[in-house]
């Protein structure tokens, strides 16, 4: 496994992907104390290399000078004044999944420890609502936005008014085509990529199966299938023995992903892999599999980050392997980066960054108790084995 | 005699508080404003208000400008598809694949922009047309092939959303990954104009024209009129096929209207666009008062509904709900608008029934006695005990008579007939004219037209060919007044004056001829008089607010104009010509009968046929509205007290208003009703509205020679 920066199989990312990813590691360097580096057996990206000095930032406010024996106080009143009171309003893309419960949980437990406030606004999967969510929050002028993009395009204009009106926006997970002041979530490229080498070893040349994989995108326009899409169609194409029997989008939807992958068992009995974009989508392929009586013939393989559901589904051998990412770190990651933002009195539009969210492979016994978060569990646990706190 | 009684019947006695309380009704207020068309949304129009408050008040800077331009860019893709599902409703029908249109218009116009890398103009035209082709698919299927809309469009939107899911497998990414603009649609997607966003802005056109379109225009008739019943609508002659087939194709281009909106706003193809629009789209138009039974809404209610469902859902997305309440919120709020569309759209007749009879003080003094042995020129007599009959049994209730030059008879029926009777005895009858509604008073004008007042309709006129002419149906509307009083409800009697003007009054504009005895009941000043100038075709109404005011008839000078107000039992004098030019004076007052129709006699006095006799009792009843109103309410009419229309008799007074003489019909034995009567060389002929003949009596004091023609015509000339 090589650090995703050195990946010479993504040709594709040019300058401008290479120049983020560098603005991204000053960044956490300076925001996130270092980020959380896996220490899991399964610990599969590594942390963006140090690269190219960061391009002189876009004109922000002169820091204030602040040394001496009160500049401690000084710094901590600096501080409060830009956090304290503020709102950072999050819209998810539906609440009631592990996910988006976790990130609200412990995004609203971070914010208040920092004197902030987090008001969510739920549009149930429904982007009707939720661009109206986004429009009104723009009105509402709130310190920092954070969005879960339900397509690239969706919310781009909106991102784009948002940071004219002065707020900077935070996009985590799913991003936009429109991107802005910072992106916390998973480098879906190489998530791409990832997935398609662990399918390229189970199935693809001298594995001796049909090398039949069943790909089950998500929600066809967002940022996740996409990226993901294009990272691991290059991947497999490296391997002539892969062949592509279906790709498909289930939505996001648990039973379309069962519907698909029913019907592809049907028209390749001989499927080697099934592989989704969402652990809690390609859970109904894997039903399917199981319904048709070849769980474990079938591999079954997702990206995902839903805690203790990933780590059942894991453990009882319905999905194969898991390429997760650690959740709460990410909400923990998301309001030190607003926290940032906020102090740095920066423009909205002044910098653009990236902080990609380390990767850790889940197999059945195999890994770190840290990804399986309970988000229902009130107490603070989901955290207290967390690696690197 | 005259005691000073107004035609507008305002009170001598009581102070002003008394005065006003009964001139000035709230519950009429309330009863005319709730007969309005436009008063059947009320409640939807007052929820859309209540909630904007709401939001504005608990939502930070909601009642701003630029919050209002957002949130007006945001409604108009919704506002077009509501409108697209409305008009269908409205035509009897449903159109449940508006929010795959919708989705298949923003894929169509992205794709079309995007990859086809087409101009602006020629995607709105492509999109439009794909939307329209939907919509003639159902068009078709519902319109010529008679399948059910709820199937039809089911099974359309099911099709359409697997295509739209086919074409989205496989261009979607390559869409939102597109980076064509162009000037225009950018500003179809963000541009305003006057501060107004594009797509509102269109929208408003696009509702405006429809609003008009469907509430005042002949296709927008048909369309309602299908709606409320096919079959029928088909008896009326109505292109029933083509009208539903062109409704659904206006719904197609509508749906598609409001996704080249969206695709040019957001440029995604996200798999939920447009998913369950119907349901909102529907909730909304139910929502604002477009009847799910169909044949009745207009675009402007459904755009009301589409903004509370809008406002609604935003608010609660704005306030921080979960997603999963703000969708059972609008489930309850479309049950709570079924429930209140049928409860309303069937109870709003009745409670309009309950309150729209407001009944008034009407102060009559005693009535002068009709005994025979009263000595008074009212006592009973039986002078019409002998009057000869003309088409006995075969005219029904000829109001009115009127006699030609050449001895012919005419006189109005129940059927909207004219008949004309000739010969020595009158046994010829023939059918004049036929104009419909109710013929009342006649006259005839200088070239021997024969004018007509027609309840239900207006002035007409009558050639002597028997040609049937409109002269005028509607007068100008006074301001202030709920009621649309423009156009003529009750013409009830006119005569023409020396310059050729017509004078007629409408005796209520408050009830139709099937119904004018309730006014009798209210008592309250809802005629007037209206002149019409044939020279100049204009009607502008002379004097407002008069107590049913009835029979209508030049003086003999040709100075001044009497006329009666039934309810009153009063003759009325207004000057139209000399030095009292536009005064009102009253002539007689407090008759002990209900006047109706005055015509002049040949000694220079004047008929007046009194249609009913007071009573006590009536009389009392008449000055405690409070009891006519529990008896309207409590008892059946049938039991009711009512001014007796049945026994009647004809005047005859002077100049000065001093009654001479009178005929009578005691029983009414032959002449049910009194209404009319006209004199005609030597003799007096009967007429009346509920009669089943013309009666005359011979006149044997009267000139032979004299007739009403040539008295109006040709005096001093022959």
């Amino acid at each position: 496994m090589k650090p995703c920066i050195d990946n010479p199989a993504a040709p594709a990312r040019g300058a401008a992907r290479r120049w983020l990813a560098a603005a991204a590691c000053a960044f956490v360097l300076c925001a996130c104390g270092g980020g959380s580096s896996g220490q899991g057996g399964g610990q599969a990206g590594g942390q963006a290399g140090s690269g190219a000095a960061p391009p002189p930032a876009a004109a922000a406010a002169p820091a204030p000078d602040l040394s001496g024996a009160d500049s401690s106080a000084a710094l901590q009143a600096h501080a409060e004044g830009a956090l304290k009171g503020k709102t950072i309003a999050w819209v998810p893309l539906a609440m009631g999944l592990p996910l988006t419960e976790i990130w609200t949980r412990v995004m609203r437990e971070e914010a208040q420890a920092r004197g902030m406030r987090l008001e969510v606004r739920d549009p149930n999967w429904n982007t009707t609502a939720a661009l109206q969510a986004l429009s009104a929050l723009i009105g509402e002028k709130p310190a920092l936005i954070v969005v879960h993009n339900p397509n690239v395009q969706l919310y781009a204009k909106e991102l784009k008014r948002a940071e004219e009106a002065g707020i900077p926006v935070i996009q985590v997970n799913m991003v936009s085509n429109y991107k802005t002041a910072a992106y916390i979530g998973p480098d879906w490229h190489e998530v791409g990529r990832l997935l398609a080498d662990e399918i390229i070893h189970q199935c693809g040349g001298g594995s001796g199966q049909s090398g039949k994989v069943s790909i089950v995108q998500g929600e066809q326009t967002s940022g996740v299938s996409i990226e993901q899409m294009e990272g691991l169609s290059a991947e497999l194409a490296t391997d002539k023995a892969i062949q592509v029997v279906s790709s498909q989008a289930a939505n996001w939807d648990t039973t379309k992903a069962h519907d698909i992958t029913a019907t592809v068992l049907q028209q390749h009995p001989d499927l080697c892999a099934s592989v989704g974009f969402w652990s809690g989508m390609e859970i109904g392929a894997a039903e399917a599999i199981k319904s048709a009586g070849k769980l474990g013939q079938v591999k079954v393989y997702a990206s995902g980050g839903e805690g203790k559901v990933d780590c059942q589904n894991v453990d009882n051998g319905l999905l194969t392997k898991v390429l997760s990412y650690d959740a709460p770190d990410q909400a923990k990651a998301v309001i030190q980066v607003a926290s940032f933002i906020l102090q740095s009195g920066a423009r909205p539009d002044a910098f653009r960054a990236a902080n990609y969210s380390t990767l850790h492979w889940m197999e059945k016994g195999k890994y770190d108790p840290a990804l399986c978060y309970d988000w229902n569990n009130q107490w603070r646990d989901y955290a207290d084995s967390a690696p690197g706190q | 005699m005259s005691s000073g009684v107004r035609y507008n019947g305002a009170l001598m006695s009581g102070g002003i508080a008394r005065r006003l309380y009964h001139r000035w009704s709230l519950r009429l207020f309330l009863s005319e404003l709730l007969a309005k068309r436009w008063m059947e949304p009320a409640i939807p129009f007052v929820l859309m208000l209540a909630l904007i408050a709401y939001f504005g008040a608990v939502t930070p800077n909601y009642a701003t400008w630029g919050n209002a331009r957002q949130l007006g860019r945001e409604f108009a893709e919704m506002g077009f598809v509501v409108i697209a599902m409305a008009l269908v409703v409205i035509s009897g029908g449903i159109d449940l694949s508006v929010g795959s249109v919708f989705a298949f218009a923003n894929l169509t116009a992205l794709g079309l922009f995007q990859i086809g890398q087409l101009p602006v103009l020629p995607v709105i035209a492509g999109t439009l047309a794909a939307g329209a082709a939907v919509g003639a698919v159902n068009g078709v299927l519902v319109g010529y092939f008679k399948t059910r809309p709820f199937l039809t469009t089911l099974v359309t939107l099911i099709i359409l959303r697997a295509v739209v899911d086919l074409l989205s497998q496989h261009y979607s990414v390559q869409l939102a990954m597109g980076s064509n603009t162009s000037a225009l649609w950018d500003f179809l997607g963000g541009g305003a104009l006057l501060g107004i966003p594009s797509n509102l802005l269109v929208l408003g056109i696009v509702g405006g024209v429809g609003h008009v379109l469907l509430s005042r225009s002949r296709p927008g008739w048909h369309l309602t009129a299908i709606g409320s019943s096919r079959k029928a609508a088909r008896h009326a002659g109505i292109a029933v096929e083509s009208t539903l087939c062109l409704t659904y194709v206006a719904s197609g281009m509508l749906a598609a209207a409001g996704g080249l909106f969206y695709a040019a706003r957001l440029s995604s193809t996200g798999s939920d666009t447009g998913v369950g629009w119907e349901v909102n789209a529907l909730t909304a138009a139910v929502l604002g008062g477009v009847s799910l039974s169909g044949g009745r809404g207009t675009v402007a209610r459904a755009v009301i509904g589409a903004v509370i469902v809008f406002v609604l859902v935003n608010g609660l997305v704005r306030m921080g709900f979960p997603g999963a309440l703000t969708s059972t919120a609008l489930g309850a709020v479309l049950l709570f608008a079924v429930g209140v569309d049928v409860k309303w759209a069937k109870n709003r007749v009745k409670a309009i029934q309950k309150i729209y009879l407001n009944p008034t003080v009407v102060e009559l003094p005693p009535a002068p006695s009709t005994a025979r042995d009263s000595g008074t020129p009212f006592a009973e007599n039986d002078r019409l005990r002998d009057s000869e009959e003309i088409g006995l049994d075969q005219v029904e209730g000829p109001e009115d008579v009127i006699l030609d030059r050449q001895d012919r008879l005419y006189c109005g029926t129940r059927d909207g007939l004219i008949l004309r009777f000739s010969g020595p005895r009158f046994e010829q009858r023939e059918v004049f004219a036929r104009i419909g509604g109710r013929p009342l008073g006649m006259a005839f004008d200088r070239d021997e037209n024969l004018l007509v007042c027609v309840g239900g309709m207006g002035l007409y006129g009558v050639t002597p060919q028997g040609k049937v002419y409109k002269a005028t149906d509607e007068t100008n509307r006074s301001w202030f007044k709920l009621n649309d009083d423009s156009r003529l409800r009750l013409a009830d009697d006119l005569d023409i004056a020396p310059d050729g003007k017509i004078y007629f009054s409408e005796a209520t504009i408050r009830y139709e001829m099937h119904s004018w005895h309730l006014d009798g009941m209210e008592g309250r000043a809802n005629g007037r008089l209206i002149c019409y100038d044939p020279a100049t075709r204009r009607t502008r109404t002379v004097i407002k607010d008069i107590v049913f005011p009835n029979g209508v008839c030049v003086a003999h000078d040709g100075q001044s104009l009497l006329f009666a107000s039934t309810w009153l039992c009063s003759i009325f004098r207004y000057w139209i010509d000399g030095p009292k030019k536009g005064k009102i004076e009253t002539l007689i007052d407090n008759l002990p009968g209900y006047t109706d129709n005055i015509n002049r006699a040949s000694d220079g006095c004047y008929w007046l046929a009194l249609v009913g006799i007071r009573s006590p009792a009536f009389d009392l009843a008449m000055r405690n509205p409070g009891f006519r109103l529990r008896m309207v309410k409590q008892i059946p009419p049938d039991e009711w007290i009512l001014p007796g229309i049945n026994n009647g008799c004809v005047l005859k007074f002077n100049e000065k208003g001093e009654v001479l003489e009178s005929l009578w019909d005691p029983g009414g034995r032959k002449h049910a009703t009194l209404t009319s009567m006209r004199e005609h060389k030597g003799w007096l002929y009967l007429g009346g509205l509920e009669n089943n003949r013309i009666g005359r009596i011979r006149l044997p004091d009267a000139d032979p020679d004299w007739n009403g023609f040539d008295d109006y015509w040709r005096k001093g000339k022959a």
